[in-house]
């Protein structure tokens, strides 16, 4: 099985509260996995984060739990990622050192 | 117009808290400022992470939440430790922790800790103050979450203007959570278990942390007696399960019972009740139960699966599950277990009598326990004493064993007894620490000496950090890396300069068996005297703790013993 085939992309719905959001982020740091894409919004009544992680199944299942067991936690989906999702640029990463002196110069 | 400070107190009292437990500095003053008055009385310790311990050591004698107290910066990463113990332990614990001026937050002020970050994956909730208006809410949902579910601790940090501003109060708030799909109960699972016991020829059933703290020991025990199968417990499960039931197999894990572990490694189905199942309970997670189907009540639905998938996981408070469960039981025929139930149990399975250089120090507990009047709490630190002490536990009380079991942090029981002895004044409280670990937390005597508390306090002194160097004699060709601890200092001499009376027992004293006369009298004097004291007994510096699961190893492969030193 390729890597890109235990690539998960979760969709995870919260209450914007103090620090929900760095919790949902550490149940995947703590596990020592990367976060090659990280997207939070807000949606009509509550906030939603996208993840995308290199995940085994049992991971998938531990997430889940550990997810519910944030207080402010509602929802937690997930499916297969695109690769196009997590591959491309993420904003920040988009800017280059370059640019930024540019910009600061201006 | 009331001060954030009063306002606080107050909050604090409506959620039932006459006890706090703290250490003072700049940025908490304007809470200790107004304690006076305020019907919460605060317990001085001599470091923060002895006000967090103690703090936990009466949340978990009593079940309620557990309140420290410390300033910003340093006093707030000193409860850091205890803050973890909490998590791994299930302790209902809430710290207060001062910041900080609001408007010098970030700036690395004096004093200045990011609490809330250095925090996050240790806490079950936690909130930086940030209007005054907001106290009586994060109050009120703080100890909601504590106490909720599996309980936790949770970290207010309270900048130190919001604790001086004034504002118009009405009195504090109940908090009522947001219902969500996470929260939904299991149903119907009953009749699956009775089924999985139906097909099942060796059923065990195995008793953590969870079944006390649920409250539901006695429909735990009414259940047991119904099963009638081999049942064990956890460290923190100890008490649970009568240790006269003919089915107790006594403690499972790393250092449990021959009978425990080898039921476990050959049962057919596993029913746990309220355990993590980490690995110091499952030795190698591989080899971990491996003919079993497991069943596994638990009020966290985190803790399933960690090890290996369970096969009917079963969600809820036990109070609620464990009486479904007996009631499907009792209406259906259940097999007779008693041909697995006298093999498990059988006397070929019993332990050996101790020997080798530990058998002093076993005897000396087992005289220690023994002796002790029938309302008491036995408080461990963390080491091989701990271990010694959990296998010689013969109480049936559920919250009479107290230690750090999840983290395992050295320093935790003396001032855990402290706080055990202030929620249980009229109970006995016997400490029993190790060398290594009395002196991590060695200033709480001041504690212990100025509340005049009757704690009972032992030292197993091996003059080593025992259990690291038992491992090092196992698994590390006996290079004894820095645990040598021979040039203690001399505890007798250091508890007299607390003002509190101590002495020594020479191992020799425990040679004869049954104990002398004179030997006995001097543990019982010890025990029933009304002031605190100190017991330093001389110990083998190389007594190990057997039995014993090698790390790697299943639960089938303990080592009963020492091994015989090769002939020279």
């Amino acid at each position: 099985m390729g890597e890109e085939d235990h690539m998960q992309s979760f969709h995870i719905s919260y209450r914007n509260t103090q620090g929900t959001l760095m919790r949902i982020l550490n149940a995947a740091s703590r596990r020592g996995l990367d976060l090659p894409f990280v997207q939070a919004e807000q949606g009509e009544t509550d906030h939603q984060v996208t993840i995308v992680l290199d995940v085994n199944a049992k991971q998938v299942g531990q997430l889940y739990r550990e997810w519910y067991s944030i207080t402010d936690v509602i929802h937690v989906g997930s499916g297969a990622a695109h690769s196009d999702t997590w591959t491309g640029h993420h904003p920040p990463a988009g800017v280059t050192v370059a640019e930024s002196r540019s910009a600061a110069r201006a | 117009m009331h001060k954030g400070a009063e306002i606080v107190l107050q909050c604090l009292r409506a959620e039932g808290v006459d006890l706090v437990f703290g250490y003072p500095g700049g940025a908490i003053m304007p809470l200790y400022d107004a304690l006076d008055g305020s019907g919460v009385r605060h317990v001085l310790t001599r470091h923060e992470q002895g006000a967090v311990f103690a703090a936990e050591g009466y949340a978990r004698v009593t079940g309620k939440v557990g309140v420290a107290m410390a300033t910003s910066g340093p006093g707030a990463t000193n409860l850091v430790t205890g803050i973890a113990d909490a998590k791994m332990d299930s302790v209902p614990l809430v710290c207060i922790t001062g910041q900080v001026r609001s408007a010098l937050i970030g700036t690395d002020a004096f004093q200045e800790t990011d609490v809330f970050g250095v925090t996050l994956s240790l806490t079950k909730w936690s909130r930086l103050v940030r209007t005054i208006d907001e106290i009586p809410d994060v109050i009120a949902e703080g100890f909601y979450w504590a106490r909720s579910g599996r309980p936790g601790p949770v970290v207010i940090d309270i900048p130190t203007d919001m604790l001086k501003a004034k504002k118009e109060f009405s009195g504090p708030v109940k908090f009522t959570p947001n219902a969500r799909p996470a929260d939904a109960k299991d149903g119907g699972f009953t009749d699956t278990i009775v089924a999985m016991l139906q097909q099942s020829s060796k059923p065990v059933a195995l008793v953590g942390a969870g079944a006390k703290i649920s409250g539901a020991i006695p429909e735990l025990r009414r259940l047991l007696d119904t099963l009638n199968i081999p049942a064990f417990a956890t460290v923190h499960g100890l008490g649970a399960v009568p240790q006269q039931a003919p089915y107790y197999l006594g403690m499972v894990g790393m250092h449990g019972t021959r009978a425990a572990n080898t039921a476990l490694h050959e049962t057919d189905l596993l029913i746990v009740f309220g355990a993590r199942l980490d690995d110091r309970v499952t030795g190698e997670p591989t080899r971990f139960a491996p003919h079993a189907k497991i069943v596994h009540f638990e009020i966290d639905p985190a803790q399933l699966d960690r090890v290996r998938p369970c096969d009917l996981p079963v969600i809820g408070n036990l109070a609620d599950t464990i009486p479904a469960f007996e009631s499907e039981m009792r209406r259906n025929r259940l097999p007779d277990f008693a041909e697995w139930r006298s093999v498990a149990c059988g006397a070929d399975r019993a332990e050996v009598d101790p020997r080798g250089l530990a058998q002093p120090t076993i005897r000396f507990l087992d005289e220690l326990f023994s002796r002790l009047p029938k309302d008491n709490v036995i408080i461990a630190d963390v080491g091989q004493h701990q271990m010694w002490a959990a296998q010689r536990y013969c109480s049936d009380s559920p919250r009479g064993f107290i230690t750090s079991g999840g983290l395992g942090a050295m320093g935790f029981a003396l001032p855990a007894a402290v706080g055990v002895q202030l929620a249980k004044p009229e109970t006995c409280v016997l400490c029993v620490s190790g060398d290594g670990g009395f002196q991590m937390n060695i200033q709480e005597l001041a504690t212990v000496h100025r509340l005049g508390l009757p704690v009972k306090m032992v030292i197993i002194d091996n003059k080593y950090l025992g259990m690291v160097r038992q491992w090092q004699q196992l698994f590390y060709e006996r290079n004894y890396a820095e645990t040598d601890l021979s040039d203690n200092p001399d505890f007798v001499e250091i508890a007299k300069a607390y003002k509190i009376h101590s002495f020594r027992l020479k191992e020799d004293a425990m040679r004869e068996f049954p104990v002398s006369q004179e030997t006995g009298d001097q543990i019982d004097r010890f025990l029933s005297t009304s002031d605190p004291e100190l017991l330093v007994f001389d110990c083998a510096p190389e007594a190990n703790v057997y039995p014993m699961v090698p790390a790697g190893a299943a639960l089938s492969e303990m080592l009963l013993e020492e091994e015989p030193e090769p002939a020279q």
